[in-house]
């Protein structure tokens, strides 16, 4: 993994362990709807594209998240 | 043109409701109750003499000129300390008072110097006013008398002098340092005769003593004894204009009084309804870097930052600008470069940047510096109230009962609020501190904090979690509040949560080695104290969990019914002057103005129809994301206005990087930054004295910046933003920054009543300010939350990844200091480093002794981004393990040290923990040798028609 | 044989404690066996060290006893013929004409004995007190016509009234015994001889205003009130009232309430204007009743004995007794406690012997340093608040210092000035600059420059000080001046003696 996907896998990791916790809201959800409003699509295409590697490292929620990602870029 | 002139009345206002009539020579006059004589003598126009008193301080009775007699009581009473009474009958001229007052003039005068004529105080001076008054025309006494006309000047302080032989022991100087500031710092030395305004021991002068230089003594003298230096060179200024100060986010207001187009002096304004007549030593004094030998007028260009800069046109760098760039993006696409706006420059100027990258660059690359200081704040309070926002005015903290100050040091960083704050507690409000560091405010002259709690760094969340399973599990919720106000489901859902046990103040406060009794303490005085009210800075959001912490705190707030009313709140201090300004205006790469999302088709498409571009419906990068994109090669122009990310984004060494790789950085400030080190186009920008625009403080404050003096370099920042955007071919035309605020209100719902009209007729509003409230909105939230109802999310505690261990095994913490400003652009080229030379590591005793560092020792700092040397000092203001450091200088490079991790959704920089080693060292590291001999050799200038080239 | 030899520092002053101990020596030599009493002064200040014996016929009196007497005192067994004897000392004039309320008990008991207290009567005031009910005691304490003794005259009922219905969640009592008017002992005497009628009248003052916490503040230079104040507290706590000594740092405006106040604080004595008043805003912004120590020690005796008894004392405005101190150039100088109405000229000729050189009394100041100078022509005042007001004098904490016909007016009216430049505290104008000012136009005055002129000029000084001062140090400062000025014209006209050829 390159450093540039290393914290981007980070970072969406990050929003994961925050939306994990809520009980409002379906977790994968709301980390697809983060990632979506707040970042750049390069940014986007590229976690999508580390997902089609196999996404080494996205937490489960996240790797459900980026899958809806991919879904509805 | 004219001297602004603001009326003395003598004594503060009375905040009574109830009424009072009375007659004061013969003129009926009602006035709230608690009211002076004095003042409501002044009210219908009557000046009653006076010297001692001045209406920024408690009435004092102590000169005697302002006697009045009243109807049916016995003697001569003081009119200043004396209240009004119903049907009260006052003289404020009769013999026997004229008798009285000339009878006190003459003695006055007896003991003052009479150099009139050649006095600092010539034209302004209220001994010569009432000498004057009172028609005092004989000193019987003689002046061969006893006196002080031979006491020496004690000129020690940068920026005004204090000559004792023309005071008048008023103490005006000595209430204003204790009422107005706080400080405590000056006393009346010996008595009787011998009275003397005095700073602290008597060996101690106003540079050593503990003065912090906020200038309320200058304010306050009647006379020339406090004389600002510049005065004294200078003259009397003959006209004034009120401005805002381009400091912090308190956003103090000042008349710049000028001779010409020469500043005289900065005049703290009373009517500033953020600052209340008060200042600080920045605000006051530290103005002298606007003509600062360093200062760059003229544009200059350069192939390769290995060259040396070369003075151009201004047209000729605006062609480079706007042609480089159309290149890059030809080359590398649309997307390939981009700007940050400004913090310290206008609304109006940070509007016409993002208006450019989105109109012009056609995409969303605009970032902010906010996005490394209060991001976490809009987003947080945004989830929770639907603002993002301060919930308060700063006259609300006069009506707190319980303070609660989170990650923040507001005497040094935010100085003018924190002396309002100040008083309050001084008043009897209690007051809870949550920080790493010992801050002056846990313990300072006549205020101590009930708790102190001073957590490990990277732990908010947790304490505060921790605050909150208290006040859910010892029934302090306030229910009807909660009922009312806030999402049912998301309240228990969050309540189930921090009842949880391991948000119990007992396993909190292990693993932040914070006493659980004290959490618990805490938590029962915020919940049952009375008007709560939270205070916060970049302490709280400058962390992987920033976000996070912002919603535990709004949580709080909303659980105890702290909200929606004069005394409460959540109240981010927002850095910079326009912080919250630059936010609003729709810097952020996602957002337009007022804080709407780019993706939202119906509202982009009315800025779309305006701008006459179609825009991209995407966000756009953040400044880190900038960097990382940069490294990767798809980003290769950036726009900087009014920024320093070199010094000021954390991992320097990343930095240095990402700009590197870029084939075209403009840098528009005023001086050759650290950024422009790395930049091919230098554009050089206004002062704040130099301009028309707004600035918007910490409270939502749009307060006005109005130019003093022509542009040095002969362009405002707004028109040579405006001059790129033509030169690429996007033609916006303005002919005064009012229009671009006329723009911005069409545009933006919760702008839609502001104007440069409104402005003129009220000062300053806070917005929202529209047809809802016309004037503004003091307080947010009254009667119910902008979102409907407030939501409580969860705040689950998350260790940052930032760890210590064997080889780094303190964490480092970072700050601010009063005399300097941020990354210390303007105050190092002040007089400021008298106080403040150099950035010094604070370490406890005990981490000192284990390594075998003394005080004052060079010490080398590292930590897995870098490693930097400086000075440390030796104290327990900071615990066992924390180390702490302030960022102002750029040859201490505190930034080297600190890291690229972020908080989870904004990507605000974990500032305040890295783990770090401190080790002796013998001067500054190899790195800082390289860097300032980079800086040398970046920042020369080639003379004009010639090939030498001369060091800067 | 019981004796008591005063412990009063005025008696230790002229060798109490040596007389004291000798006859504790002698008397062990003789075989003789006596109880020694340190009793508090009777204020016959002419006698002391006065000796007392108890016999059966009661307590006769010897005085002034030296050390060097005891030995034959001792051996004559302190019989009632040997010269020193005074005989009973309630027969000796100085003490029968008085009306002893305030000083029933001083010099009678041993001060630090809470039975002896009691047996004399004390404690009852507070019993009727707390009997009566706070708002009463208030009533009872105005309907005595007392007035605040420390020398404003206030009555002191409306002050507590004024407490009493100011609404606070702490109130405090404090004690005026910064006793700084020259001429003046009556504060120390009654602390170094009964302090419980102190704590007495403090307790009384705290039930009836809702205080729980009173401070004595007390001169530095009265080290024995302050070690016997001290002491007296620990012998006597008394429920929910906490009483506590301050020191004062040798500041004669300390004196002045407010300084009082900011000096207990802890901050510089410098004075505060009023209003506030201390009654609404006072020590540390809470309610305060402060009383001068006789104002306090009149309380009990009020309280036990009714308001009327009291009030049927004195004449006008001016009700109960008055403890006068007589001092000075004085043959008979002491405590005189009586009611008010006497006439100066009968405390001074009459009680007071006339002067103790000998020589015919000029001038006397009533009040202490800033008090007026009445010449003998004004003996004729009678003692009261009123009477002294109206020829523009005061009688102040009821000091009288006497001077005879070598006293140079123009030196005591420098002097006041020179006093007043010396105690100002600095903050108002008028006396800041004034006092010194002052000072420099009467030595004008004094080396023949433009006498007339400069006359004026003091004139014109004095009122701006009298009216334009902030507290009574610089507004009471001109009394002195004035009236030496006024009596004494002779003494500010004086030709320049000749310089010596």
């Amino acid at each position: 993994m390159s450093s540039y996907d290393g914290k981007l896998v980070m970072m969406a990791n990050q929003i994961g362990r925050f939306y994990g916790p809520q009980k409002q809201v379906d977790p994968a959800t709301a980390i697809a709807t983060h990632i979506r409003k707040f970042w750049d699509p390069r940014m986007r295409a590229a976690i999508v594209a580390h997902l089609d590697q196999g996404g080494v490292g996205l937490d489960p929620p996240v790797h459900k998240a980026v899958e809806r990602l991919k879904a509805a870029p | 043109m004219s001297l602004v002139h603001e009326t003395d009345y003598g004594t503060p206002v009375s905040k009574s409701t109830e009424r009072v009539t009375l007659t004061i020579d013969g003129q009926q006059v009602t006035v709230p109750a608690g009211t002076s004589i004095m003042r409501a003598a002044m009210d219908t126009g009557i000046q009653v003499p006076k010297l001692c008193a001045t209406d920024s301080v408690d009435a004092f009775g102590s000169c005697r000129l302002c006697l009045v007699e009243i109807q049916g009581r016995a003697g001569t009473p003081a009119s200043c300390t004396t209240p009004v009474a119903p049907g009260m009958v006052v003289s404020t001229q009769t013999d026997r008072l004229k008798k009285i007052r000339k009878g006190v003039m003459e003695l006055y005068i007896s003991d003052h110097p009479l150099d009139c004529l050649t006095c600092a105080a010539n034209g302004d001076c209220e001994l010569q006013d009432m000498a004057g008054a009172v028609g005092l025309r004989d000193v019987r006494y003689g002046y061969n008398g006893e006196n002080h006309t031979r006491q020496e000047k004690d000129e020690s302080n940068p920026y005004f002098t204090y000559d004792p032989s023309k005071c008048i022991v008023c103490s005006r100087c000595v209430r204003a340092c204790e009422e107005v500031q706080g400080t405590f710092a000056l006393t009346i030395q010996g008595r009787g005769f011998e009275s003397k305004v005095s700073p602290g021991a008597s060996f101690d002068d106003f540079l050593s003593s503990e003065c912090v230089s906020c200038g309320a003594c200058v304010q306050a003298c009647p006379t020339a004894t406090l004389s600002e230096k510049s005065l004294i060179e200078i003259g009397q200024p003959e006209h004034s204009v009120v401005t805002t100060c381009a400091y912090c986010g308190v956003g103090c207001s000042f008349k710049a009084e000028m001779r010409g187009e020469e500043l005289v002096r900065m005049v703290p304004y009373k009517d500033g309804k953020a600052n209340r007549g008060h200042s600080c030593v920045k605000g006051r004094f530290a103005w002298g870097y606007a003509h600062h030998k360093e200062r760059i007028l003229k544009p200059m260009m350069r192939e390769s930052i290995d060259q040396p800069w070369r003075e151009v046109s201004w047209d000729e760098a605006i062609d480079r600008v706007a042609s480089e760039f159309k290149r890059l993006q030809q080359k590398h696409g649309r997307l390939a470069i981009g700007g940050i706006t400004s913090s310290r420059c206008t609304n109006e100027e940070v509007y016409v940047v993002q208006k450019l990258i989105r109109g012009g660059f056609g995409n969303n690359n605009v970032d902010t510096c906010a996005r490394v200081c209060h991001s976490p704040t809009g987003f947080g309070l945004s989830q929770a109230f639907g603002t993002s926002a301060g919930t308060q005015d700063f006259d609300s903290v006069e009506e707190s009962d319980v303070i609660v100050v989170i990650g923040a040091n507001p005497p040094d960083a935010h100085p003018v609020f924190a002396s309002r704050m100040k008083k309050r507690l001084r008043q009897g409000a209690r007051l809870i501190v949550i920080d790493p560091r010992r801050t002056s405010l846990v313990k300072s002259a006549h205020i101590e904090a009930d708790y102190h709690l001073p957590l490990r760094p990277g732990t908010n969340a947790a304490i505060l979690n921790a605050l909150a399973h208290t006040i859910v599990t010892e029934g302090l919720v306030n229910e009807a509040f909660v009922r009312e106000h806030c999402d049912r489901d998301a309240f228990e859902a969050w309540a189930e949560f921090v009842a949880q046990p391991q948000n119990s103040p007992e396993t909190v406060g292990l693993l932040a080695g914070v006493d659980p009794a004290a959490i618990r303490g805490a938590a029962r005085l915020y919940a049952t104290g009375g008007n709560g009210a939270i205070y916060y800075g970049l302490g709280v959001t400058e962390h992987s969990q920033g976000t996070t912490t912002v919603m535990a705190i709004a949580n709080l707030a909303m659980v105890t019914g702290n909200i929606g009313r004069k005394g409460v709140g959540v109240n981010p201090l927002r850095g910079q002057n326009n912080v919250q300004g630059s936010c609003d205006m729709g810097s952020f790469p996602h957002e337009l103005t007022g804080y709407r999302h780019i993706s939202d088709d119906a509202m982009r498409e009315t800025f779309e129809v305006l701008w006459g571009r179609k825009l991209d419906n995407e966000p756009g990068l953040r400044i880190p994301n900038m960097f990382d994109e940069a490294i990767e090669g798809r980003y290769k122009g950036l726009y900087v206005q009014g920024e320093d990310i070199l010094q000021s984004d954390p991992n320097t060494a990343h930095v240095v990087k990402a700009l590197s790789s870029m084939e075209c950085v403009v840098v528009q400030d005023l001086f050759l930054n650290e950024t422009a080190n790395y930049a091919h186009v230098f554009l050089p920008g206004a002062t704040f004295l130099e301009k028309d625009g707004t600035f918007t403080n910490a409270e939502r404050r749009i307060n006005r910046v109005r130019k003093v003096m022509t542009p040095k370099t002969g362009m405002g920042d707004w028109e040579i933003t405006i001059a790129i955007a033509k030169a690429m071919g996007f033609d916006m035309h303005y002919d005064h920054p009012s229009q671009i605020m006329d723009e911005i209100a069409r545009m933006t719902p919760t702008f839609a009543g502001v104007s440069y009209d409104l402005l003129e007729r009220e000062g300053s509003v806070q917005w929202p300010c529209n047809a809802k409230a016309p004037l503004g909105t003091p307080v947010m939230h009254i009667g119910g939350f902008v979102r409907g109802k407030g939501n409580f999310l969860i705040t689950e505690y998350v260790p940052t990844d930032e760890k210590t261990g064997p080889r780094f095994p303190l964490l480092l913490t970072t700050g601010r200091i009063l005399s300097q400003y941020n990354v210390g652009a303007q105050t190092r080229r002040t007089a400021n480093v008298a106080w403040h030379k150099e950035d010094v590591l604070e370490i406890h005793p005990h981490d000192a002794e284990q390594r075998g560092v003394r005080e004052g020792d060079w010490v080398r700092l590292q930590s897995r981004a870098g490693e930097t040397a400086l000075r440390a000092t030796i104290t327990d203001r900071v615990a066992p393990g924390v180390v702490y450091t302030t960022f102002h200088h750029p040859d201490t490079q505190a930034n080297v040290i600190t890291t690229d991790f972020s908080d989870w959704a904004t990507n605000c920089p974990e500032y305040k923990v890295t783990a770090v080693q401190v080790s002796p060292s013998n001067g500054p590291s190899e790195w800082q040798r390289e860097y300032n001999a980079q800086a040398e050799h970046s920042r020369r200038i080639a003379a004009p028609n010639s090939a030498k080239i001369a060091a800067e | 044989m019981k004796i008591f030899v005063p412990r009063d520092a005025a008696a230790r002053a002229v060798g109490a404690d040596k007389v004291a101990a000798a006859i504790a020596e002698e008397a062990e030599k003789a075989g003789l066996d006596v109880t020694i009493v340190r009793n508090g002064s009777r204020g016959l200040l002419w006698l002391e060290p006065m000796v007392e014996v108890e016999t059966p016929a009661g307590r006769i009196a010897f005085g002034p006893v030296k050390r060097a007497d005891v030995a034959g005192l001792v051996a004559a067994k302190f019989a009632a013929d040997h010269p020193l004897c005074a005989g009973r000392p309630e027969d000796i004039p100085f003490l029968k004409r008085q009306t002893r309320i305030t000083f029933a008990r001083c010099g009678v008991i041993d001060p630090l004995s809470l039975d002896d207290y009691r047996r004399h009567g004390g404690g009852r005031g507070l019993e009727r007190a707390q009997s009566l009910g706070a708002a009463a005691t208030v009533e009872e304490v105005t309907r005595s016509g007392l007035r605040g003794r420390g020398g404003a005259g206030f009555p002191t009922g409306i002050k507590w009234k004024t407490v009493a219905d100011t609404r606070a969640d702490r109130k405090y009592i404090v004690c005026n015994a910064d006793e700084g008017d020259s001429g003046t002992f009556a504060d120390r005497m009654i602390m170094e001889g009964d302090p419980f009628l102190l704590i007495e009248g403090m307790a009384i003052a705290g039930f009836a205003v809702g205080a729980s916490k009173g401070y004595i503040y007390i001169r530095s230079e009265y080290p024995d009130a302050i070690r016997t104040m001290e002491r007296a507290i620990l012998l006597w706590p008394i429920d929910g009232f906490d009483l506590e000594v301050r020191v004062g740092a040798g500041a004669y405006v300390c004196g002045e309430e407010t300084s009082l106040l900011e000096s207990i604080e802890g901050r510089r004595g410098q004075v505060r204007a009023k209003p506030p008043l201390p009654a609404h805003k006072g020590l540390f912004g809470k309610p305060t009743v402060i009383n001068n120590v006789l104002s306090l020690t009149s309380v009990p005796a009020i309280l036990a004995d009714g308001a009327k008894h009291y009030a049927d004392l004195g004449m006008g405005r001016s009700r109960g007794t008055m403890p006068i101190q007589l001092a000075g150039n004085i043959k008979h100088g002491g405590l005189f406690e009586a009611p008010f109405g006497l006439t100066l000229g009968e405390l001074v000729e009459e009680i007071g012997g006339g002067t103790a050189s000998g020589r015919p009394v000029r001038a006397v100041q009533v009040g202490g340093p800033l008090g007026a100078y009445f010449p003998k022509a004004l003996f004729d005042t009678p003692f009261d608040y009123e009477a002294f007001a109206a020829r523009d004098g005061l009688i102040g904490h009821a000091g009288v210092v006497v001077f005879d016909d070598t006293v140079d007016m123009l030196h005591q009216a420098r002097f006041a000035l020179e006093f007043c430049a010396i105690e100002s505290c600095g903050k108002c104008t008028p006396c800041r600059i004034g006092s010194t000012r002052g000072v420099e136009t009467i030595d004008k005055i004094r080396r023949g420059e433009k006498v007339e002129a400069n006359l004026a000029l003091i004139e014109d000084l004095c009122n701006t000080m009298k009216f334009g001062s902030l507290c009574a140090l610089g507004g009471f400062t001109p009394y002195p001046v004035s009236s030496a000025l006024k009596h004494f014209p002779e003494d500010f006209r004086r030709p320049l003696p000749k310089a010596a050829e």
